[in-house]
């Protein structure tokens, strides 16, 4: 049944249907007032290979965005952008705009540091820094605010109570965080990052290495947290991206294909890739 | 395909060929722990009769005279520190630039060739090296001369373990301290060296244990001196070098000395060793 084995699946995919280099595509908009994160006809490249193409997409103010996609087809890339990590790497360039608040990242004059304290990012491994719990809390902190010890205890309370872990660590904050499970590992990274109070979050795949409790309350954590953050997670598991987001953007070969309300795609999907994705039937 | 195997089979040739590979093997350590041994034991032997307080209270003696080597320990131990801060600072900062901000371009190839170059390179050329730049111009031999020779040696030794040590670090590490908005040099000075440091650390022990026996680069530079002195202009008695002249003198006290000096050298050197396996094998487990 299966001719595509032994082929990366999205490119078999292609292959179907010859001749189809431009996709269908259904992109809802939503207004001005309500996005956060406006990125506009982005192109991105790792060194001459283009990963992405024109993609142009809003991230919602206080909403969830969830970004999906078969393997490979830049729904990374995508998030990483945002927060311009991608320019540790030299080689990797993004031309277009992502507007944040009216300003495009992408311009040279961007202070990097500045960005990413606004934009803060929780990657797929979990990296907790070699201190104690404390301390990796109150890291970021320190960098950008002098806040007096009560205060900075406060925040660090703040953020271990939004991110679910308090209960769990709050009588050993002194000690190493990397003595951690790798749920709470990963909830003590989200943590770090609400802790310097970022007005966006990236979550990149945050449960793909956690097991079904830790991962319900970390989605817990991110309705939570969407209170006052505007939020973009990719995700590879479907199920997860139907609970926790608003809107889902579909993407296909390092393009945008489908984006809209998150009901919306999953019951009516318009275009017939999207369709077959949330279907299951490819990716 | 029966199970006979004759000993001019395929399969028994193949298990001779093991067993004897197995056997040359294992007489190769044990001729290298036979010699370790009788090195060990023979220090143990004449060195530990010359062990007494006065070893570690009294300076280096004319001949004839009671003494002891406190300028001598004391003034490796300054030499060696010295050396070890020079090299410390130069090898962290060369192999934190290798790893993170170098981006393999020529310059960064050369550098790294060199340094290799470095860590093999004959000590007594570094001795010779270190006469033209800092003994010749200032006329004297001195402590700077040798520290500065010995902290050539280690330098090299602390490069590359901080480089290794930093290329095991995860991306991931690097991208959540930079994600958080942290610059990168603040990134790498309170998130990788951290994480590193057990590495590092284990480098520097090793440097310093290899230079701590070092004799030749030492005649060159720092030379000795009879008398107590941190002065750093002025030669500084040393360990290795009074051993040299102690054990090359007529002066049975002298000699006696030099055993004890060396059995010292040699408990130093085993000890730190010791530490660093010590330390690896913790680090392994957490």
């Amino acid at each position: 049944m299966n001719d595509f084995a032994g082929k990366p699946f999205a490119e078999a995919y292609v292959a179907q249907q010859p001749g189809t280099n431009e996709f269908e595509q259904f992109v809802e908009t939503i207004p001005p007032e309500s996005t956060k994160v406006d990125i506009r006809g982005l192109d991105f490249f790792y060194m001459r290979n283009q990963a992405l193409y024109s993609v142009s997409l809003p991230v919602a103010q206080n909403a969830v965005t969830a970004i999906v996609g078969p393997s490979g087809c830049g729904k990374s890339t995508l998030l990483r952008v945002i927060n311009r990590i991608y320019a540790l790497y030299p080689g990797q360039r993004a031309e277009g705009q992502v507007m944040l608040d009216g300003q495009n990242i992408l311009d040279r004059s961007t202070d990097l540091p500045w960005l990413r304290s606004r934009v803060g990012m929780v990657f797929q491994q979990s990296t907790p820094f070699p201190m104690s719990i404390y301390d990796n809390v109150a890291f970021g902190v320190r960098l950008y605010e002098n806040l007096h010890k009560a205060e900075l205890s406060a925040r660090v309370e703040e953020s271990l109570r939004r991110s679910a872990l308090w209960e769990e660590v709050k009588d050993k904050l002194e000690t190493s965080a990397l003595g951690l499970s790798g749920g709470q590992q990963q909830r003590l990274c989200v943590a770090r990052s609400v802790a310097v109070r970022p007005e966006v979050l990236l979550l990149d795949e945050p449960a793909s290495a956690l097991d079904p409790i830790s991962t319900a309350k970390l989605e817990e954590t991110i309705v939570e947290l969407k209170r006052d953050i505007s939020i973009a997670i990719v995700t590879h598991n479907l199920q997860q991206a139907a609970r926790v987001s608003d809107h889902t953007a579909f993407m296909f070969l390092g393009r945008l294909i489908e984006y809209g309300s998150t009901e919306r795609v999953f019951n009516n999907p318009r275009t017939s890739k999207a369709a077959d994705y949330v279907t299951g039937r490819f990716g | 395909m029966s199970g006979f195997t004759g000993i001019f089979d395929r399969r028994g040739r193949r298990r001779l060929a093991n067993a004897t590979f197995v056997i040359v093997c294992t007489l190769a350590t044990v001729v290298a722990l036979v010699v370790l041994a009788i090195i060990l034991a023979s220090l143990l032997r004449k060195g530990i009769g010359g062990l007494d307080l006065a070893v570690f209270t009294e300076d280096t003696p004319p001949p004839g005279a009671p003494g002891g080597l406190r300028n001598a320990l004391l003034g490796s131990l300054f030499l060696c520190s010295a050396a070890m801060t020079i090299a410390v600072t130069v090898g962290m900062l060369a192999g934190t630039w290798l790893a993170e901000y170098s981006t393999d371009n020529w310059y960064a190839k050369t550098v790294r060739f060199i340094n290799d170059v470095l860590l093999s390179a004959p000590s007594i050329l570094v001795g010779l090296f270190v006469y033209v730049i800092a003994v010749r111009p200032l006329h004297s031999f001195s402590a700077l001369a040798g520290a500065l020779a010995l902290a050539l040696i280690a330098a090299p030794i602390v490069t590359r373990a901080t480089e290794d040590v930093l290329r095991l670090q995860p991306r991931a590490l690097r991208e959540a301290g930079a994600g958080l908005g942290t610059p990168i040099w603040i990134t790498i000075r309170r998130i990788l060296w951290k994480a590193s440091a057990g590495g590092i650390i284990t480098g520097a022990l090793l440097a310093f244990a290899r230079i701590s026996g070092e004799t030749a680069p030492l005649l060159f530079t720092s030379l000795n001196n009879q008398f107590f002195s941190l002065n750093l202009l002025k030669p500084i008695a040393n360990l290795p070098v009074t051993i040299f002249s102690f054990a090359l003198s007529p002066y049975e006290d002298w000699q006696r000395l030099a055993w004890a000096g060396s059995l010292l050298i040699a408990f130093t050197v085993l000890s730190i060793n010791t530490l660093v396996r010590i330390l690896a094998s913790k680090r392994r487990r957490t």
